[in-house]
């Protein structure tokens, strides 16, 4: 099930990525951060690793330097271990914490993405920096409200409206 | 009690593993300025101590092979050094035998310019003292023509004459020997007189009357009265002086020829009894 889970969260990660460069985003969030971040919700670590994974290589195929594949799953493995430890250890449900633990977490992952490519390439290629706080804060404008969202009793408030149509 | 550990660690495992086979994967892809991608300088960093080390057995082998090549060949050229030094010291020790023997050999021709015929030379090889008597060896015999009463001469002196002949070996009798006795003649007044053997390596000279003018390192030389000794040929100085009585000096006589120092000797052939003649003293006294 979170196979699946992670197949369709992945597909729309790479149709929401190709879209915003289609559109010419300034600052795109980090979908497929959204969807390791998604299966390390409750500390589930194994998953959020093993989504992490898939989840960085498709993020290499499509955004990342060229003939460096791996790059992002290594970040993103990372980012799913911390995100899911510290699910395991402190309960965040508002969705403003979640947006901001999301947000640190993309600032997380552009250090560990610099410092790879200083230790690999011998040269520190950082990002520029509002770009960068602009890419944390829509990814954790988005995951805040997906998160809201998911909070929300959907089934319950279709099944009241369906009891209401009826009768 | 190891198992749930590992349980209890098995995220951080697969957390490692993961990270390691994602970084393992960039390491192939990267590549550095050198061209190498950062697995193959990574290798070749962690590798390169093993090839250092490689490298420096190598090198020390092939030194210690050089060195042992060298050993080989410098000990053997040592021993053929070592040998050619030997045989060169050994040809160095013949040839100042052969040089002393021909500066002597010259010596004794230059004070006998025309040895008389006969005369044959020998080596001194041993001495040989027993109580008052004193002999000596020569390395020539009969076969070399040294016979019975031959006179033996030094460059220095008169030696002695011989005794007994071997084949080839003779014994000769010293002047010092204590039975030796030889005519001998006074340089200051040409006076005849007797030397003989002291036994203890001198000679003394004996019957001088005190009037005759005697003096301490006059040389004493054979009379050629004696009819053993050829004369003119040096005997001996005079060493010590010394009135035995009132009527006789007691003149005691350093061999001219030190039989322990002379090894190359003439060997003159016996005196004849028509030669015997007073010497050049008698000759003057006439």
């Amino acid at each position: 099930m979170k196979a699946v889970r992670v197949g369709i969260g992945l597909s729309l990660a790479v149709l929401l990525t190709l879209a915003a460069g289609a559109l010419r985003v300034p600052a795109p969030p980090d979908f497929f951060l959204l969807v390791v971040a998604d299966m390390a919700r409750g500390g589930a670590v194994v998953p959020a690793m093993l989504a992490g994974l898939p989840a960085g290589l498709l993020e290499d195929g499509l955004t990342g330097p060229g003939h460096l594949l791996g790059l992002h799953a290594f970040t993103k493995i990372l980012v799913g271990y911390l995100l899911a430890t510290i699910g395991s250890r402190t309960i965040v449900e508002k969705p403003l914490a979640v947006g901001g633990l999301l947000a640190g977490a993309v600032l997380a992952e552009a250090a560990t993405l610099t410092f790879l490519l200083w230790v690999l390439r011998g040269d520190v290629l950082a990002p520029a920096g509002w770009i960068l706080l602009g890419r944390a804060l829509s990814t954790g404008l988005v995951g805040g409200a997906l998160h809201a969202g998911s909070r929300v009793p959907w089934r319950q408030r279709r099944e009241a409206r369906r009891r209401m149509r009826l009768t | 009690m190891s198992s749930p550990t590992l349980a209890a660690r098995r995220p951080e495992i697969l957390l490692a593993v993961l990270l390691t086979l994602c970084l393992v994967g960039l390491s192939l892809q990267v590549r550095r300025p050198g061209g190498r991608t950062a697995g193959e300088s990574w290798l070749l960093a962690a590798a390169s101590p093993f090839v250092d080390a490689v490298t420096a057995l190598r090198s020390g082998a092939a030194e210690v092979g050089t060195w042992a090549s060298s050993r080989r060949t410098l000990l053997a050229a040592n021993r053929a050094l070592s040998a050619e030094v030997e045989r060169l010291e050994g040809d160095l020790l013949r040839l100042r035998d052969a040089e002393r023997d021909k500066a002597r050999l010259l010596e004794l021709l230059a004070a006998q310019p025309a040895p008389p015929p006969g005369t044959a030379p020998a080596r001194l090889i041993a001495i040989e003292s027993s109580g008052p008597f004193r002999t000596g060896l020569l390395d020539r015999g009969a076969a070399d023509g040294v016979r019975v009463d031959g006179v033996v001469v030094a460059p220095a002196g008169l030696v002695g004459r011989v005794i007994a002949v071997g084949p080839h070996t003779a014994r000769l009798q010293l002047l010092s020997d204590k039975t030796a006795a030889a005519g001998v003649l006074l340089p200051r007044s040409a006076r005849a007189a007797v030397a003989k053997g002291d036994g203890k390596g001198g000679i003394a000279v004996e019957y001088v009357p005190t009037i005759e003018p005697v003096e301490r390192n006059d040389l004493i030389v054979s009379s050629g009265t004696d009819g053993v000794y050829p004369g003119g040929l040096p005997v001996g100085r005079v060493s010590a002086l010394a009135k035995k009585s009132t009527l006789f000096w007691d003149i005691q006589l350093e061999p001219a020829a030190d039989p322990r120092r002379e090894t190359m000797v003439f060997v003159l052939p016996p005196v004849k009894r028509s030669d015997v003649t007073g010497g050049p003293g008698v000759e003057a006294r006439r």
